[in-house]
């Protein structure tokens, strides 16, 4: 009886599975069949051409600016928020934003906000949205602080730690008071960290901003869609400022580099970012789309950690490396000519540039008897930490670290390389373990103190200096460990805070001059590349305009 | 009949699988390098702001009791949150999201390989030693042996930028919201239900070439284990008994045969589907399709501990489960296994 039933069960069973599979397999078929039609095999042609299709290599999962400092996440809120000051497109120059005038003398920054503004949800923008979004982001004891363990690093790095006080005079008018002259301040209300909230969006919806992003942008948030990774937008119409000119944007996520470049040569994408080498030659090689270059604002570099290594705190040691280095090859060969050789830490399209200055020229003989002068012609070892993965300074950073040793090996340095995921390397880094490593800088805000202080001033009380040695530890108390080469020049120093303190362009120029001058000559770092900006666009698409730094700027954007 | 007992049995043996993976998972990434307060923190921190960071996350308690922690965090199967990738958001959320994705994928590869495996492998045995047999084994032996990062570019480039009738990547044209009509997330059964034939058209589009690449691996292998078996089971007594008694050759394999050399293959099928979750994540990379494989390769990537963690207990629950499923299976196909 029992068996009978199995029997019965069983066959059922194989029955019902052969019938599934046979349904299937018509359901596979019907799909090769449309598939092969071709009608839309370009898929995305034969959608509305009011849609913008923006391909990218990472999805923003929040589109809260003050819970993340990606510039994946920027890349989307800067179509839907706006900030107070606006980069102009494509330049590193301020042009206005929500603010039609502003001013800094000293330490108070003024500011006059435009009249007219609403926000998405229909509220009109002024002064109190500011304050509101800066209490969220920096003050413990506002209400709706988005609390320590959500907002980013930006909160104290771009705000918190500059402004001492903020004074509203009616709705349109706003004095910051700063903790002290900061000459790079009003570039810091360019950044997108420093974009604006609703008040009224911040009370009702606290953290949860994400999914419920309410600006002033071009743009307006329809879908966040994780599980397929795409963010929907759909123009605002009343925005204040230029365009939108399409309905619709849409940011696309396509990790691997050569099939982001597919979709744009096949037309499933309109514009792409994040192109390596070998995708830019696909760009290149398409019909109907066009590489866009231009110069970035960034800089890639190899800091020697002068504290770590003896050998290190000879500048001539220094200088020998920095000669024996062949940074034309690297930025030619490996780099595929998408970057230029480095001379110093500020890239050429920032303010203080020294153009007077060369990069090191590749010289062996001129390092080995640097080397010998300074009393290690028979060379030494050291360890080179590096990340595995490209970065867009250091696109291939073992073949560099390989590039590096066997320079360094021909005038008798023995380099060991230590190569070590993103993560666990910049912890490594940080607690100044390394001997030397390599890293890069792209810039938040394209000033000079963005690159000069941040990565080269150790920051610390001068109690902790000693006299006649340019260098500080990594243990010293408040040490900046943006600073890798645990470098401490007083003359470099002095001239970088003072630049700090200089709101006269032309001045703050000059001390950046000088300042480049040592940072060269000193030669804290190996100075590797500036590495250009790529993206790839269809020919379908204009008014597209390539920025270093913020954007992009789709509300210019239009489709033919 | 149900095999209740059984099933029973082997649900609480669940139990200590996955607490000696969720032991070792919380092991590995404790002993690893990288410091997650600062992986949250980021590069523009300062050390303060570190600090702040790794108080709030607990990671200065004593490690056991961050163990303790951890593994009420299991039993209740929650993680806690993302710490980089999607920050704030629970990791039972984000495994919401991606988890379809790849069940999808994974379904439509081991739908391929079943539907071409197990008839291949079958006339391969039957037509032993024949020009058929020969050129199935040899192409189940190439299936075996390409890997997906180069067929997958290959046949992109050969559909999609030579012939131009299939799309290069992603799931459904960006044209179509589909996040609007989301029900299980798995977006050939969304737009079906909500009856969007233009999307449904554009999704099994999208899904054709990686089914096909992930499938192809699963027919390969479906149909040597087929073949070997059923070549096994044709030489059985029984097999003969019905010849003898004057039964079809047809007959005798697709009703004697068949079904006993099907026991083994439904063993492949299972750990197959298992490893097919896990080996989703190359042609998910290659076709940008965001399931839960690239979820765990770019947590463990970044060090977002509460990922890793949350995808690979569920990874081994997965696994755990289509094991018991093919046992259940077994019984239905020979009912001595039960016993």
């Amino acid at each position: 009886m029992s068996s009978q039933d199995d029997g019965v069960s069983r066959r059922t069973f194989l029955g019902a599975a052969g019938g599934a599979a046979v349904t299937v397999g018509l359901a596979g078929c019907s799909g090769t069949d449309d598939g092969s039609d071709g009608s839309d095999g370009g898929d995305g042609s034969d959608g509305s051409d009011a849609l913008l299709r923006y391909g990218r290599g990472s999805h923003s999962s929040t589109l809260d600016f003050q819970n993340s400092t990606s510039g994946e996440v920027a890349k989307v809120t800067e179509q839907i928020y706006d900030t107070l000051i606006n980069f102009e497109p494509g330049e590193s120059t301020l042009t206005d934003g929500l603010a039609s005038d502003y001013s800094l003398d000293g330490q108070t920054a003024s500011l006059t906000l435009k009249e007219g503004v609403t926000f998405h949800n229909g509220e009109e923008f002024t002064a109190q949205d500011f304050v509101a979004t800066y209490r969220r982001f920096v003050d413990s004891e506002y209400e709706y602080y988005a609390g320590d363990d959500y907002v980013s690093a930006y909160g104290p790095f771009t705000l918190g730690s500059w402004i001492d006080d903020i004074q509203v005079d009616g709705d349109y008018e706003m004095t910051i008071q700063l903790t002290q002259t900061y000459a790079p301040f009003l570039r810091n209300l360019a950044m997108f960290a420093a974009a604006v909230h609703s008040e009224a969006a911040i009370e009702e919806f606290g953290t949860d901003l994400s999914e419920n992003a309410v600006g002033t942008g071009p743009f307006e948030l329809d879908t966040l869609d994780d599980t397929n990774e795409q963010i929907r937008l759909t123009a605002y119409d009343d925005y204040w400022g230029d365009g939108p000119q399409v309905d619709e944007v849409v940011f696309v996520t396509v990790g691997e580099n050569s099939t982001r470049a597919q979709s744009l040569a096949s037309g499933e994408l309109d514009v792409i970012d994040g192109i390596g080498a070998q995708s830019s030659q696909q760009v290149s090689n398409a019909d109907g789309v066009e590489l866009v270059r231009t110069d970035g604002i960034n800089v890639g570099y190899m800091a020697f950690n002068i504290t770590a290594v003896e050998e290190f705190q000879d500048r001539r040691v220094r200088q020998a490396i920095s000669h024996a280095i062949d940074t034309e090859a690297i930025v030619e060969q490996i780099y595929s000519g998408f970057a230029t050789e480095a001379s110093q830490p500020l890239p050429p399209n920032v303010l203080g540039h020294n153009d007077d200055i060369d990069p090191y020229e590749y010289d062996p003989e001129r390092a080995q008897s640097l080397l010998e002068e300074a009393g290690y012609g028979d060379g030494f070892s050291f360890e080179l930490a590096t990340f595995q993965n490209p970065r867009g300074y250091n696109p291939s950073p073992i073949q560099t670290a390989e590039t590096v040793s066997s320079n360094l090996g021909e005038v008798g340095i023995d380099v060991e390389i230590n190569q070590q995921s993103f993560s666990p390397f910049l912890e490594y880094t940080a607690q100044g373990r390394h001997d030397a490593c390599f890293l890069g800088w792209y810039t938040d805000n394209a000033d000079p103190d963005n690159f000069a202080y941040v990565l080269l001033h150790p920051q610390v009380d001068e109690g902790e200096l000693s006299d006649g040695q340019d260098w500080v530890s990594f243990d010293a108390e408040g040490y900046n460990t943006s600073n890798r080469a645990s470098w401490a020049n007083q003359e470099y120093m002095d001239l970088v805070e003072e630049a700090q303190r200089t709101t006269a362009e032309s001045d703050r120029a000059a001390l950046y001059n000088e300042a480049m001058r040592i940072a060269h000559d000193e030669a804290p770092w190996v100075y590797l590349d500036y590495a250009e900006e790529l993206r790839g666009v269809a020919d379908r698409v204009s008014g597209f305009q390539i920025a270093a730094i913020s954007g992009p700027y789709l509300n210019l954007v239009s489709l033919e | 009949m149900f095999p209740k007992r059984f099933v029973l049995k082997r649900l609480l043996l669940l139990v200590p699988v996955l607490l000696g993976v969720a032991t070792l998972v919380f092991s590995i990434l404790h002993l690893s390098p990288g410091d997650p307060a600062l992986t949250i923190a980021g590069e523009r921190a300062s050390q303060e702001f570190v600090e702040r960071i790794r108080a709030d996350l607990g990671l200065n308690d004593p490690i056991w009791v961050q163990y303790i922690d951890f593994l009420g965090k299991v039993a209740r199967f929650n993680f806690g949150e993302s710490y980089v990738i999607n920050r704030n958001t629970t990791v039972r959320e984000i495994m919401a999201n991606t988890l379809p994705v790849t069940l999808e994928l994974a379904l439509y590869g081991q739908l391929f390989g079943v539907l071409f495996g197990i008839p291949l492998g079958v006339l391969s045995a039957v037509k032993q030693d024949t020009l058929t047999d020969h050129a199935t084994r040899v192409g189940a032996l190439a299936g075996i042996s390409v890997p997906i990062f180069w067929s997958g570019p290959l046949l992109i480039l050969l559909f999609a930028q030579v012939l131009g009738v299939l799309p290069t990547s992603g799931r459904i044209s960006s044209v179509y919201n589909v996040a609007a009509i989301r029900t299980t997330g798995m977006v050939t059964v969304d737009t079906l239900i909500a009856g969007e034939w233009e999307m449904f058209r554009s999704a099994v589009k999208h899904m054709f070439l990686p089914s096909i690449v992930i499938g192809v691996y699963s027919t390969a292998l479906i149909s040597r284990m087929m073949r070997s078996s059923m070549l096994e089971v044709v030489r059985q007594d029984y097999m003969r008994t019905a010849r003898a008694k004057g039964q079809g050759a047809k007959i005798t394999v697709l009703k004697h045969g068949f079904r006993n050399a099907l026991i083994p293959v439904v063993t492949i099928i299972g750990i197959q589907f298992g490893g097919l979750l896990g080996g989703a994540v190359l042609t998910e990379t290659v076709f940008a399709i965001g399931g839960i494989g690239t979820l765990l390769v770019e947590a463990i990537r970044v060090g977002d501990y509460p990922i890793v963690q949350g995808t690979v207990l569920t990874f081994a629950l997965l696994f755990t489960l289509v094991n018991l499923a093919v046992d259940v299976t077994y019984s239905y196909l020979d009912p001595r296994i039960q016993q």
